[in-house]
């Protein structure tokens, strides 16, 4: 194979804005990430309430929840993003959609970006948390509701704390695949992590080093990832509960 | 103090309770009993209301449970209740259990809430288990433990869902030992229970309970010496014979 190895090039002046290419690649990574944890947080949030929604006992409330979760997990990533990022501006109000439109390019790409990810892993994580709270005995919310907790508090102070414990493992999963899927947002032009491995790929031609580089960094992040996920388990384990020391 | 009045409920076409009616007073302990499926644990959580009733009227201390205008969640922290599989908060040491509904319910604080709590593991002998977690206790202590949360709220009546059935037969009398205890000071007790040597000792009546019917309401010395109906005399026949 005549392929000429040269990981000299990342250390090169880029092509345009006075960078080197690890400059491009860092620039990628920061996107990367802004992105994955801004939409994780409001992933947890809005998962966390669709996911209690979907237990409690009034019918229209968990039936709307049960909709939002099927709509966002049943349609592929790809089409809500173009979804968000080209069609959602139309249907704004049209002073909103124009200010939209007339804002930076990466500023639109970016909170399309986020919002997809974000109400797309929404719904996973809500189907956790249902999964979580309904692997508790039934006779917890019991105990709590005995003891005059209203429902609310039930939740709040019972139910919760020990749902979202049992679901820290299945949670990792969702974590590390928001930055995974992330790499879908370079088709509507983010300069992500994977888009500049692309760009880099075609302004310098080492495709190889190119894309070594990104997918050790994206091994750097899911390391980093699990083991911080694994710390939090740990430093949550009940004392005595099964699974526990 | 609790006043049942003709209560029936249904799991659609399946009746659990049909024209239930008594009354406990106070400082009564009521042992409920029967066969399994028979309603006993169906009756005493309608009286907290922890199980919706269709028809008939429940009045605790004044209160009536089925009318839809009453804070549930009020009445219910004046109503102990202790259930089968304790149901301690595995996230909580043992006095954050004892703690938290005096706080977050009754509005106390977290000091006068553990000092509270501290007092009534003493009095169920597990002061030296407060920092630990249910997990670490065994069933008969976590069971004790569950006792105390409930006393801790001040309530003016206990109901008990089968306290020992899940515990290992050596320690069924140390849960026994505190609720004789508790039936002995005077707490109004309704409880549901196959342990008629605890029934023997500290009921004031028995209910028995049949196919979701009150089938016998008599004093313990009736229930036990000449049951009338025949089912009763059948349940007692096996239960007593072992």
């Amino acid at each position: 194979m005549g392929y000429n190895w040269n990981w000299g090039v990342f250390l090169q002046p880029a092509a345009s804005g006075g960078d080197t290419y690890l400059g491009w690649m860092f620039h990628g990574f920061k996107t990367t990430i802004a992105l994955s944890l801004s939409a994780w947080l409001i992933a947890l949030a809005v998962g966390a309430v669709v996911g209690v929604l979907r237990t409690v006992p009034n019918k229209w409330l968990s039936g709307l929840a049960t909709a939002y979760v099927e709509i966002f997990r049943n349609i592929p990533l790809l089409v809500q993003l173009f979804l968000w990022y080209f069609v959602m501006p139309e249907l704004l109000p049209e002073s909103l959609g124009n200010a939209f439109k007339q804002s930076n390019p990466f500023m639109q790409q970016f909170l399309s970006s986020m919002i997809c990810l974000a109400l797309f892993t929404s719904a996973r994580v809500a189907e956790q948390v249902r999964s979580g709270i309904n692997s508790l005995p039934r006779g917890q919310k019991n105990a709590a509701l005995a003891m005059g907790f209203t429902l609310p508090q039930t939740y709040r102070y019972v139910l919760l704390p020990m749902a979202v414990r049992l679901i820290v493992p299945p949670l990792t999963s969702e974590f590390l695949n928001i930055f995974k899927n992330s790499a879908v947002c370079s088709t509507i032009g983010l300069l992500e992590l994977a888009a500049q491995g692309r760009q880099l790929v075609d302004y310098t031609a080492q495709p190889y080093e190119s894309f070594i580089a990104v997918t050790l960094a994206y091994l750097v992040i899911n390391v980093v990832v699990m083991f911080s996920m694994r710390w939090l388990e740990s430093r949550t384990r009940v004392p005595g509960y099964i699974g526990g020391k | 103090m609790i006043t049942m009045n003709k209560v029936s409920k249904h799991y659609g076409a399946f009746q659990v309770l049909t024209d239930c009616s008594t009354q406990v007073h106070k400082g009564e302990v009521i042992v409920v009993c029967g066969p399994s499926g028979s309603g006993k644990s169906t009756l005493i959580k309608v009286v907290n209301g922890l199980e919706p009733f269709q028809s008939g009227e429940i009045i605790v201390n004044g209160v009536s449970v089925g009318d839809p205008k009453t804070n549930l969640s009020k009445l219910r922290s004046t109503v102990g209740m202790v259930f089968q599989n304790f149901e301690l908060f595995p996230h909580m040491s043992i006095i954050d259990n004892l703690a938290i509904a005096q706080v977050k319910v009754l509005g106390r604080t977290q000091e006068v809430a553990r000092d509270k709590g501290f007092k009534l593991l003493d009095r169920v002998g597990l002061r030296a288990q407060a920092e630990k977690y249910p997990g670490q206790l065994s069933g008969g202590q976590q069971q004790r433990v569950a006792i105390a949360r409930a006393l801790a709220m001040d309530p003016i009546c206990m109901l008990f869902d089968e306290p020992t059935s899940a515990l290992d037969p050596e320690m069924v009398n140390e849960v026994l030992d505190v609720m004789t205890e508790l039936a002995r000071e005077g707490m109004t007790m309704m409880c549901v229970t196959h342990e008629m040597g605890f029934a023997k000792r500290v009921a004031s009546r028995v209910i028995f309970m049949d196919q979701g019917r009150i089938v016998e309401d008599d004093s313990k010395e009736a229930f036990f010496e000449n049951p009338r109906s025949e089912r009763a005399q059948q349940f007692l026949a096996k239960i007593l014979h072992h």
